[in-house]
């Protein structure tokens, strides 16, 4: 009997952590617990997806993300909190600590409240700046929702994503779709790699201090204008954890998801605010975009041996990799976006062949990609690399290192296959048969002129 | 219902307003340089300056103006002077404008960014008004304008920055295969060695060699002169199996046997070679 029910337990449970690739805890950070009720769509829709979501406040006593060196959450949702900073328990270094074990975390900012101290020293260590005073609003006199801010301009209404950048994954565009953020604070971004902005602000947006610039806004104090200002940007750091700004806490409100919203001069349409936040959810808590490697095998052309740990120099080697994409609840065959390519390294230091891996066949739940290729002319130990890091992506980085021979002595061509040493064949067959003939004719030839 | 009434009275109120929106007058874009092109043009909300100004490393570029909602002078919240370069990239410079909406704003080399120094084509500057309310804001193209960098100093460079993303293939090879001549350049010569051999036998046979004592040797000493003469050959074919298959360990034995052999039979073969020697026939 409790077999049964501990197996039952146990399916269920796999059941349910089959949401996220890494895990189901979900903490929201909030000011008061009873603000999530502004958020019961949006949390109600991850609790659907089977995620387990505890509220916390700053303040609450118990609070801690790590216990006996073990995450106690896998994810953490930030919505926006008046305390200046975040308590002992949330201090920038242990949110630091929290995405280097893995963990992910979604931030929300809101223009109404300033944002804590240990969020803008989280985002600024990942190169991500708020303005400078915790609090600034983005307006655009141009963009704005003319139903709900007709007189402020803090509604920015801007077209949903349709390309981010050739060769992502089209996980956050919605083309066609408007998006609503309200009293929105915008960030700038620093160049790293692993910064990917999504949302950019308009080119006639800018960011003020509605405290401080309410009438002028001083030519110096200008925080960021246009396109620098990003409006959800997401970071995935080189362990493939992920970091999510979200500029506006508001549009993942019940009253924002599908709010009707009007641009200037335009008819009112319904907001996809809903499938953006569902999207920007699920990418953070890794629901979507994540990679696995099912296999690696490499091997000689003609042998049947998988996964030499030898080869020869010129060898005939064919590679494949298999690969699987994990989509909101399950796991399907990686396609790679349009103008991507999943490439082969052959390296000893350096590469020295890089190829493009083509689609060999897909399976069920994986696509094979492969590639043949001869090894390089010289020995040594290599690398078989596949470092795939793309934003967007989890990071895939295959190393099977084989050692290449050189060529054993009689492994070379033979002299009768190389053209060019027929003469000196030749010149060998000339000798030989020479100096039979000048044998025989020097015991056997009869002297000329003499008499026998 | 209430809410379409709502937006129906905001509808109206957008159209009333329509008719206001934020405008300038006395547009002035001015360039101050010590190298001696100085430079002064008007503009206003219909018309640009045509023709293309320069900025000098030493060179300040100044606009002045005066705001407007409507036809009332008025300073709006958003006042900038937004510089493109062509492929899109901006950079905003805020005016600072007063309360009677008289806006100034200055631009040096130092203030554009590298990518905007660099840029080949002219920039294009234009003017973005607006504010809060229902007044319309404005952009307005003014004019245009040409950098020219310091020639004395090094042109600012500007590195992209790192972005994940497919790479270029590589195929490197260390040393390229050794190539053959043509094929039928290597059977030529080798048919031109070949044909040695004949001619080698018809120059010996020219000036008197012949096999005619063959006859008289194997009568005297026939084992000796066949084992001799058929080790020699051996010795050949046991040379020529070690270039096709066999290895030292294989060939080193047989030469040893054959060389006996030829010791053997060549002091007897050799001998009655001596004897006719000695005999004159030879």
């Amino acid at each position: 009997m409790w077999s049964i029910l501990s197996v039952a337990a146990a399916l269920f449970a796999a059941a349910v952590s089959a949401v996220s690739t890494s895990g189901n805890r979900l903490l929201v950070v909030l000011d008061d617990v009873a603000e999530k009720e502004a958020y019961g769509q949006f949390l109600g829709d991850l609790t659907a997806r089977g995620f387990q979501v505890s509220y916390e406040t700053p303040r609450s006593e118990g609070l801690t993300l790590f216990h006996l060196g073990e995450r106690t959450y896998d994810h953490l949702l930030f919505l926006p909190s008046k305390v200046k900073g975040l308590g002992p328990n949330l201090t920038p270094n242990r949110l630091v600590d929290f995405v280097n074990a893995n963990g992910n975390i979604l931030v929300a900012l809101s223009s109404t409240v300033p944002a804590s101290t240990s969020l803008v020293s989280l985002l600024s260590e990942l190169d991500i700046s708020l303005p400078v005073e915790r609090t600034g609003t983005v307006v655009d006199h141009f963009n704005y929702d003319t139903i709900s801010a007709a007189e402020s301009h803090d509604v920015l209404v801007l077209d949903a994503p349709s390309s981010i950048r050739p060769g992502l994954k089209p996980y956050f565009e919605l083309p066609g779709g408007v998006l609503a953020f309200p009293h929105a604070v915008g960030h700038v971004l620093g160049s790293g790699p692993l910064l990917t902005p999504i949302v950019r602000a308009p080119a006639t947006a800018y960011s003020y201090n509605p405290k401080e610039q309410a009438e002028v806004l001083d030519a110096d104090e200008l925080f960021a204008a246009g396109q620098q200002l990003a409006l959800v940007s997401v970071m995935q750091a080189r362990n493939s954890a992920r970091v999510t700004v979200l500029g506006s806490a508001e549009m993942l409100q019940d009253k924002w998801l599908d709010a009707e919203v009007a641009k200037l001069g335009g008819k009112s349409t319904k907001t996809e605010n809903k499938e953006f936040a569902r999207r920007v959810a699920g990418w953070t808590f890794q629901e979507i975009g994540v990679l696995r490697v099912n296999s690696v095998e490499h091997h000689l052309q003609g042998s049947e041996e998988l996964n030499p740990g030898i080869y020869r120099v010129k060898n005939d080697v064919s590679y494949t990799i298999s690969l699987s994409e994990y989509v909101w609840d399950k796991w399907v065959p990686f396609v790679l976006p349009e103008d991507d390519l999943l490439q082969l390294e052959f390296s000893m230091l350096s590469p020295f062949h890089r190829l493009n891996l083509e689609l060999k066949g897909t399976t069920d739940d994986a696509a094979i990609y492969g590639v043949s290729f001869t090894l390089p002319d010289q020995h040594g130990i290599f690398n078989f690399m596949v470092n795939y890091k793309r934003s967007f992506l989890t990071n895939v980085e295959e190393k099977n290192t084989v050692s290449v021979r050189h060529f054993a002595h009689d492994e070379w061509p033979r002299s009768f296959v190389i053209s060019g040493a027929w003469p000196w064949i030749s010149g060998i067959g000339a000798t030989v048969t020479g100096f039979l003939g000048f044998c025989a004719i020097w015991m056997y030839s009869k002297p000329v002129g003499k008499k026998n | 219902m209430r809410f379409s009434v709502a937006s129906t009275l905001l509808a109206l109120a957008s159209i009333a307003s329509a008719a206001s929106s934020w405008t300038f007058s006395d547009g002035t874009v001015q360039v101050t340089s010590k190298a001696g092109n100085d430079a002064v043009a008007k503009f206003s909300a219909d018309d640009r300056v045509q023709n293309t100004l320069t900025l000098g490393h030493q060179d300040k570029l100044k606009v002045t103006l005066t705001t407007k909602e409507g036809s009332k002078a008025k300073r709006p919240h958003q006042a900038f002077l937004v510089v493109k370069e062509a492929s899109g990239l901006e950079a905003p410079f805020p005016l600072t404008v007063k309360e009677s909406g008289k806006g100034t704003v200055e631009i040096t080399q130092k203030d554009l960014p590298v990518q905007l120094l660099l840029s080949q084509e002219p920039l294009e500057a234009s003017l973005v008004l607006g504010s809060f309310g229902s007044t319309k804001g404005s952009v307005t193209p003014v004019f245009d304008f040409t950098v020219k960098l310091d020639p004395a100093t090094a042109v600012p460079s500007y590195e992209k920055p790192l972005r994940y993303g497919k790479l270029a293939e590589i195929h490197h090879i260390f040393r390229a295969d050794p190539k053959n001549p043509p094929r039928i350049v290597s059977v030529a010569f080798s048919l031109a060695v070949l044909a040695t051999i004949p001619a080698l036998f018809i120059g010996w046979f020219a000036i008197g060699g012949n096999f005619a004592h063959v006859q008289k040797a194997l009568s005297s000493a026939p084992i000796s002169h066949v084992v001799f003469f058929g080790s020699i050959v051996a010795m050949e074919g046991v040379f020529f199996l070690y270039y096709t298959k066999w290895n030292l360990f294989q060939t080193l034995p047989a030469i040893g046997a054959v060389g006996v052999a030829a010791f053997l039979s060549g002091t007897k073969a050799l001998g009655e070679v001596q004897r006719r020697r000695l005999a004159g026939e030879r």
